[in-house]
């Protein structure tokens, strides 16, 4: 019995210490530097002034809720937008027809691609240069590409959002396209014959049905899309500015003292996502429980 | 109380060689118990889900009570399924699941409890409303599935193997409750099955089906004693076929000529078969019969608990003689026999 203990203990050893030494380890050094311990600029004190500074200061607290608020609504819309497409797209493709495997692949194709190449392909597609405002110029729908509507770097967000749903509908999709085939339509045809129509058997079984999938697949999308930095930065405008995109730049700036706001906020976005997390697990555990 | 009419079915699917369902006809009368037996593959619930309209038929027709059943959606025909792995909706409790059918339509909420708790209480399970489906044992969640079926007062109820699923004394359990329901709301039924024997317990008529064909649609002891043909025989657990000529209206078979009192003699081809069960074979060392007897010799003899198995050889035709308990003390192995074949337990068939 104590042999295989140190057996688990030591398999579990390796990849343990590398997941507390880097991730811990940076959260934590990462903390402290939010809490105003730097010492390369002689800083050993430890207090929440970069937290209230980026929270309550006259300089940084219009930015940092405006931040806050957009970061909200482009998460929440782009998770809730994207989970919605990936359902009904799935829900098409999910019966055999001619060019399935095709529409399959085209559903698919943005899953491996880089945010980064999506948030480019965006600029060229949907920004007042790109080719639907040439486009609309060209036949005649605008007078010129600079009357197209402002899709890209516009304040709320729409086109970190459109990115972020041509991205992600992809990764719902995966996810959905396995849960339905795993349950057959065999739920549907017994709610049919029950006397349910097509939309009592959309709302009252097949969602019913995937939501546990789609829950996890939203949580883990939602946090990413919290976190991330390069779409923003590519595509959001100055102000509001999206709060990855303003911890960056509180990094990136020559004066090392503002690298303790630039963490601060750092560790805030983490905190709002680990809430999260943990509001999720609470809910599951509930669930189970309950049942 | 409702009466199906089913005229020339068929259905193809891509990538058969040959049509799942092929021109079937069946008439079903009200508050029948009707049976599709077949072994698996051979189209039965095809037929199935074609009457409820999951599939829709490339050609033919299917009425209930004098309507066509094929331009009304599946959710407007009445017709009620219910599946073989039940298919309790894991995130509802009993209750819910037993009410679907009335939420759907629209029902209050106060009649929906007290018809679940009716329904519940006709499949025997009055306390376990509150249960999720996954706390329910295979039988108790085929019974909520019956229940969940019934609460909808369908004009016709179809059950896709009702008691594969289930442990040997389930399924007694199972199958007397069926029967019990069935007759007291004397709803048509229909059931599919591969096991002969659950067909013949539970069923008024049996619909015999191979390869998509209906090879025949008679009442359970007609299979024994008077099966169509060879398929349906043997399915049956049929296994004494004999050669045979009709000549003039008489019988002369490969084992001798034959007497034969069966009602079908003016249907029956030149060449036919005959068939026995071997339970309505005799045998004895003396010739004690006045009709169809004949030598033969025992090939071997297999105890089997409660029967006795003798197969003989009768002129190079093999037979099966099946006696209750040990047989008979001093016949055995190698023994010369007179074996009888009484005139009107012998049947013959054409195919």
């Amino acid at each position: 019995m104590g042999g295989e203990r140190l057996k688990i203990v030591l398999s579990l050893t390796p990849p343990l210490l590398i997941i507390i030494t880097l991730f811990f380890g940076g959260i934590f050094y990462g903390f402290l530097q939010s809490l105003g311990y730097q010492p390369a600029i002689g800083k050993y004190e430890l207090n929440f002034s970069a937290y209230y500074n980026v929270m309550f200061s006259e300089r940084y607290a219009k930015l940092f809720w405006s931040g806050l608020a957009l970061n909200l609504w482009v998460s929440f819309a782009s998770t809730f937008l994207a989970a919605v497409f990936a359902l009904f797209g799935a829900l098409a493709i999910r019966k055999t027809f001619v060019g399935k495997t095709l529409c399959k692949f085209i559903y698919s194709l943005n899953l491996p691609m880089p945010h980064l190449v999506v948030a480019v392909g965006m600029i060229f597609v949907f920004s007042q240069s790109g080719l639907l405002a040439r486009l609309a110029a060209q036949i005649g729908m605008i007078s010129s590409p600079g009357d197209f509507p402002v899709l890209v770097r516009d304040k709320y967000g729409f086109g970190i959002i459109l990115a972020y749903i041509w991205k992600e509908a992809a990764f719902f999709f995966i996810i959905l396209m396995s849960v339905l085939q795993s349950l057959g339509e065999n739920f549907e045809e017994l709610a049919q014959s029950l006397g349910a129509n097509r939309w009592q058997r959309f709302r009252y079984v097949i969602l019913p049905l995937v939501m546990p999938n789609l829950f996890s697949a939203s949580i883990i999308v939602f946090a990413f899309s919290f976190g991330a930095y390069e779409v923003p930065a590519l595509l959001g405008v100055i102000y509001p500015q999206m709060l990855p995109v303003m911890a960056f730049e509180f990094f990136l700036n020559p004066d090392l003292n503002a690298r303790s706001e630039g963490m601060a906020l750092s560790i805030i976005i983490a905190l709002i996502v680990m809430i999260l997390v943990v509001f999720y697990f609470w809910l599951t555990q509930a669930k189970i429980r309950k049942d | 109380m409702s009466e199906l009419k089913i005229e020339n079915l068929v259905k193809n699917f891509q990538g058969m060689d040959r049509p799942a369902v092929n021109n079937v006809n069946l008439d079903i009368n009200s508050g029948q118990l009707v049976a599709f037996l077949g072994p698996s593959g051979c189209g039965k619930t095809t037929i199935l889900k074609m009457i409820t309209g999951l599939f829709q038929p490339d050609n033919g027709n299917i009425t209930l009570d004098n309507e066509s059943l094929l331009p009304i959606p599946t959710e407007k025909r009445g017709v009620v399924m219910v599946f073989q792995n039940y298919l309790l909706f894991p995130y509802m409790n009993v209750n819910e699941n037993v009410g679907f059918a009335l939420k759907m339509k629209g029902v209050d909420k106060n009649t929906i409890d007290q018809r679940v708790k009716e329904m519940l209480d006709l499949v025997k399970l009055p306390d376990i409303g509150l249960r999720k489906p996954k706390q329910l044992s295979g039988g108790q969640q085929q019974r909520v599935a019956l229940a969940r079926a019934l609460i909808a007062s369908p004009r016709l109820l179809l059950l896709d193997e009702p008691l594969s699923n289930l442990d040997a004394h389930l399924r007694d359990e199972m199958r007397e409750l069926i029967l019990t329901i069935q007759q007291k709301l004397n709803v048509t039924t229909i059931f599919v099955t591969h096991d002969q024997e659950e067909a013949v317990l539970l069923a008024d008529k049996i619909a015999l089906i191979f390869d998509g064909e209906l090879q025949n649609f008679t009442s359970p002891k007609n299979y024994y004693e008077k099966p169509k043909n060879i398929k349906a025989a043997k399915f049956f657990g049929g296994v004494n076929f004999i050669n045979a000529d009709l000549v003039d209206n008489k019988i002369q078979s490969e084992i001798g000529f034959c007497e034969y009192q069966g009602d079908n003699i003016s249907d029956l081809n030149k060449k036919l078969f005959l068939t026995i069960r071997p339970e309505n074979i005799k045998i004895s060392k003396n010739n004690e019969f006045d009709h169809n007897s004949y030598q033969g010799k025992i090939t071997s003899v297999i105890f089997s608990g409660t029967h006795t198995r003798y197969k003989i050889n009768v002129n190079n035709v093999h037979l099966e003689c099946s006696l209750q308990s040990v047989g008979i003390d001093n016949i055995k192995e190698a023994d010369q026999v007179f074996v009888h074949l009484p005139k009107d337990k012998i049947w013959g068939m054409n195919d």
